[in-house]
């Protein structure tokens, strides 16, 4: 075959296929045209969608006529001044989205610089149709009908109504984050799914834009970041390490004003919590970050989420120290505020041996929630690992401490009589010839997944009932997602109803988790749920929903437990098959014979 | 500072303050215990920045004066002292070091200065009232088992006491729940406790209060605010923090209407339960009960272990019901009770169950079931 020139059409549907991916990238392209336009008020509307419509109305500075005409035709940009890609200001720069979008989609602008005297064009899926008079406000109105008809193979990889919504609420959350002083309001199909009132962009103002978005846990644990070096400036928010998530999602990073998802800047984020966070939880933050535009190319990725930074590690490092900073920071704030067991955490890694170390009483309010997780001692002298023996082995009137004489019963048990506790996290247990140490967490996790698949082979998970349900707040979206999937749910043991938007009640949990943190629990199988998308069913991602409920159940790590309930444990791991094993193939307990402790002496 | 004291009496104050301080602690003074030898007196203080404890003791004192030495340590060593010894107790001068000494044995413990002992300032807290200590013990005793040990409900960790009742017949009364099951416990309310906030006591305070009013017989005085609670009782003083935190309207969750009753042997009851149970091999694992006229059949199902029945007659007349219970829930509550008779009022499968302990009619427990 001959090579040949493509005809305009066509290349404006390859660039669509690019820039075009699923109707949330055109809301997010109409959106940061209204932006760039100057807008103060935007409104999308979608229906089914995306698919049918999408309308994006804002009141920025409108276009001239002959710009209108100009501006639907490729690579017609009023946003290269000088032609220089390195200077870019603005979100746009290619002159690419709007005829990208007519190529593939009925297209109607309409748009107007003084009120009354405006015009509309129309591009019927790749055919301009002339320029008329139309009546109008000042700023534009984009209508986007019938999206990918042009296109059906694009079409067929359109998802649900439901995830198509959910994507261009999350572009769409990500851009409003970025714009405090910018009033949005989104309506997908019958439903208002954001509505913000224009602020302040800085400070409590932007705080507050966020706590709308991430909801009001974070708006609580939020801390400030503020940080300068010559070559870029971040700031934003960024919660508490206690304030955690099973995934990244929470995650908000943006780079002159654009989301961004960008692995260095994750990767940045992963450094500075460090060992602040449980393994395998991310934290909740919203980070900006501004460098001239000479440092950074956004000109990378056809839907512009990765950047490239001329100085990366600069970046980083401006990232990592203003967190940390950041987080010291708390951390002392919180020892102001927190109860005993802040000050235990950061006098341990402060002063061990000082006499009069300063104290501030803790107030009830914050006496009761740990700011950081239990941290386990460092190195340091005997007696520190000693203590926890002490406090199970000595009799003390505290009942909770009480080991009564090793039970000569338990002691013939297979994983033996539980002797202490050590970092809230190991048990230690005595068997008559061996001496074993169980992690608690990967125990209760596989005793979780083999019940849970044991009961559901014998009809069914057993459930308790609540006395009063726990409503919780969730992002409307996951609220909904576990709404839609309360039947599956019940079958795990977790009985959920939808109350009111954002909100669910749950009215049962799984018997086998004890009393547990029914909160975390349903923050963490909706964030399974995001994270598969919507076609899987709970139960082939068993292994995955079994560890994220074991997590909130009474024996993860980090709580200390009696003796009662270690001995049970260990009971209860005895009387269940594969138990030894946590759902990651690591051992769940390892035991020590005394004949190999007796070499380790060299007394054999 | 200088005294000798009793060696007896020592024992004794050094037993009520030394429990409320943290074996792991890594602010050295909170390991002490605060001594304060002024008159003819021995005060002792104990704290864990929650809560602090307070005790004082006939002493001879020659010098008076404060110090702070190891709790734990000091305890000990008074335990091992022999029967009848004077103790005796000075700091050398202004040096941080303490010396006892008894009989032939001399200790030196190092001490802290008693002027960074943290001091918890309760100060006056308005309210105070005063009520036997063997009722204020029965209202712990029979509700703190119910209490959450689930720190993100942290309003559910501790006991909610609080005023209730119409005006004529106003009590004070005691719930604790963990959201599963629920128990209340009441008294006439006591002189001087009607403008008492409704407060949330923390579940180690209430061990601790329960333990030192084992020893005490007479009155219990308590002053609270909606920040704090002191509890008198003789020589001995606890003050303590309160939950900050709005207790749920539990009101709610008792049910009025379960008009199907079933009286039951409690002793019985609870050995079948325990029985039948044994087939269950992890915990949460429901009780079934079968209920019919005259007749009740306990059963545990373990499609792996086996399964368990039992059958006990009963006092019912409504029509036959099949419920499910968490057995450790159920020999909970039998464990709190007083009569020989346990009268469960239900409803249906799903919803709450209330129960009624034929010896002590004022407590009452609430009991979720559970369901496959
Ligand atoms: N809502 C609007 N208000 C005013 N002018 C607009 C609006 N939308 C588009 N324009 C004008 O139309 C031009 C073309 O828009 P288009 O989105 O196609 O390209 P761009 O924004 O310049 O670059 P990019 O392809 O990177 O988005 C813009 O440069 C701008 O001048
Ligand atoms: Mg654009």
């Amino acid at each position: 075959m001959a090579i040949r020139q493509l005809p305009p059409q066509t290349v404006n549907r390859i660039a669509a296929g690019e820039v075009i991916e699923r109707p949330a990238s055109v809301v997010k392209e109409l959106v940061e045209n209204a932006i760039d336009a100057g807008a103060r008020d935007v409104e999308v509307v979608t229906v089914n969608g995306g698919l049918s419509l999408i309308r994006v109305t804002d009141n920025g500075r409108g276009m001239s006529q002959d710009d209108l005409a100009l501006c639907v035709e490729r690579h017609a940009t009023s946003k290269l001044a000088d032609d220089d890609l390195s200077t870019i200001s603005t979100l746009g720069f290619r002159g690419e989205a709007l005829p990208s979008i007519g190529s593939v989609a009925h297209l109607s602008i309409v748009t107007a610089q003084q009120a009354g005297s405006g015009f509309e064009i129309v591009v019927d899926r790749g055919r301009k149709e002339g320029l008329k008079p139309a009546a109008s406000n000042v700023g534009t109105k984009v209508e986007v009908r019938d999206l990918f008809s042009a296109t059906p193979a694009r079409l067929k990889f359109v998802k649900s109504e439901r995830s198509e919504n959910q994507a261009i609420n999350e572009i769409m959350k990500r851009i409003a984050m970025a714009h405090p002083d910018i009033a949005f309001t989104v309506t997908t199909g019958q439903r208002t799914a954001l509505a913000l009132p224009k602020s302040g962009v800085s400070g409590d103002d932007l705080l507050a834009r966020l706590g709308r978005i991430m909801g009001k846990d974070f708006l609580n644990d939020a801390i400030p970041v503020d940080a300068a070096t010559e070559a870029a400036t971040v700031r934003g928010f960024i919660g508490l390490p206690t304030l955690n998530r099973a995934d990244a999602s929470q995650q908000f990073l943006f780079v002159n004003g654009r989301p961004v998802k960008d692995k260095l800047l994750f990767g940045s984020v992963r450094a500075a919590y460090g060992d602040l966070l449980p393994r395998g939880r991310s934290p909740m933050l919203a980070l900006f970050v501004d460098v001239a535009p000479t440092d950074v190319d956004v000109n990378v990725h056809p839907a512009k989420v990765e950047v490239r930074f001329r100085d990366a590690g600069r970046v980083r490092g401006l990232l990592i120290s203003a967190m940390r900073a950041a987080l010291g920071e708390a951390g002392h704030q919180a020892s102001a505020f927190g109860g005993v067991k802040t000050i235990d955490t950061l006098a341990s890694s402060i002063t061990p041996s000082t006499a009069n170390a300063s104290y501030a009483p803790g107030t009830a309010a914050n006496g009761n929630r740990p700011i950081y997780p239990a941290r386990p001692m460092r190195g340091g002298l005997a007696e520190d690992l000693q203590a926890p023996f002490d406090a199970v082995t000595t009799p003390s009137a505290n009942a909770d401490a009480t080991l009564d004489p090793i039970p000569a019963d338990d002691m013939r048990c297979p994983l033996g009589a539980a002797r202490a506790q050590l970092h809230e996290t190991y048990i230690v247990a005595q068997t008559e010839n061996s001496v074993v140490i169980v992690d608690q967490h990967a125990a209760h996790e596989r005793l979780v997944y083999e019940r849970m698949k044991k009961a559901l082979g014998n009809g069914g998970v057993t459930r308790q009932g609540l006395l009063i349900p726990e409503i919780i707040e969730l992002d409307d979206d996951d609220a909904q997602a576990l709404a839609d999937r309360s039947s599956e749910l019940a079958e795990l043991g977790l009985v959920v109803e939808a109350f009111g938007q954002g909100a669910i009640a749950v009215r049962e949990v799984p018997a086998l988790l004890g009393d547990c943190d029914i909160k975390g629990l349903v923050q963490d199988l909706a964030d399974e749920i995001r994270s598969n998308g919507q076609s899987f069913a709970l139960k082939d991602k068993l292994e995955a929903v079994c560890s994220r409920m074991a997590c909130h159940g009474s024996v993860r790590a980090g709580r200390r437990l009696t003796p009662q309930e270690m001995n049970a444990l260990l009971r209860d791991m005895e009387a269940t098959p594969y138990s030894g094993q946590c759902n990651h193939g690591r051992p769940t307990y390892v035991e020590l014979k005394l004949t190999d402790i007796e070499r380790l002496f060299g007394r054999s | 500072m200088r005294l000798v004291i009793e060696r007896g009496e020592l024992l004794r104050a050094l037993g009520h303050v030394t429990s409320v301080v943290e074996r792991r602690t890594t602010i050295p003074i909170l390991s002490n215990v605060l001594l304060k030898a002024s008159g003819k007196k021995l005060e002792f203080k104990a704290t864990d920045l929650e809560r602090e404890v307070m005790e004082e003791a006939a002493a001879d004192v020659s010098a008076s004066g404060a110090i702070t030495v190891p709790a734990h340590v000091l305890h000990d060593i008074v335990r091992k002292l022999p029967d009848g010894s004077q103790v005796e107790i000075k700091r050398d001068g202004e040096k941080d070091r303490v010396t006892i000494t008894s009989g032939q044995s001399i200790f030196a413990l190092q001490a802290l200065p008693p002027e960074d002992f943290p001091d918890l300032a309760a100060g006056d807290l308005g309210t105070t009232f005063e009520l036997k200590a063997n009722d204020l013990r029965r209202l712990l005793d029979k509700t703190r088992f119910a209490i959450s040990t689930e720190e993100t409900r942290y309003y559910l960790n501790g006991i909610y006491l609080h005023v209730a009742g119409e005006a004529k017949k106003k009590m004070l009364r005691a719930v604790a729940t963990d959201g599963h099951r629920l128990a209340q416990v009441e008294l006439d309310l006591p002189k001087g406790a009607d403008g008492m906030p409704g407060v949330i006591v923390p579940r180690k305070t209430v061990h601790e209060l329960h333990r030192l009013l084992e020893a005490s017989s007479g009155n219990v005085s308590v002053s609270v605010n909606d920040s704090k609670v002191r509890f008198v009782a003789g020589s001995v003083t606890l003050v303590s923090k309160l939950i900050d935190g709005t207790f749920p309207d539990y009101a709610r969750v008792i049910p009025q209407n379960n008009d199907k009753e079933l009286v039951l042997e409690k002793a019985s009851f609870t050995s079948a339960v325990d029985r039948v149970s044994t087939i269950a091999s992890e915990r949460g694992r429901a009780v079934k009960l079968n209920i019919a006229p005259e007749k009740l059949v306990l059963s545990v199902n373990n499609p792996e272990g086996g399964s368990a029945t039992e059958e006990i007659a009963v006092d019912y007349d409504s029509e036959a019901l099949e419920i499910g219970f968490n057995a450790r829930y159920l020999l909970d509550i039998a464990g709190q009770m007083e009569g020989e008779e346990a009268h469960f009022f239900l409803a249906d499968p799903g919803s709450p169950t209330m129960i009624r302990d034929a010896g002590d009619e004022a407590a009452l427990y609430v009991l979720m079931p559970m369901r496959v």
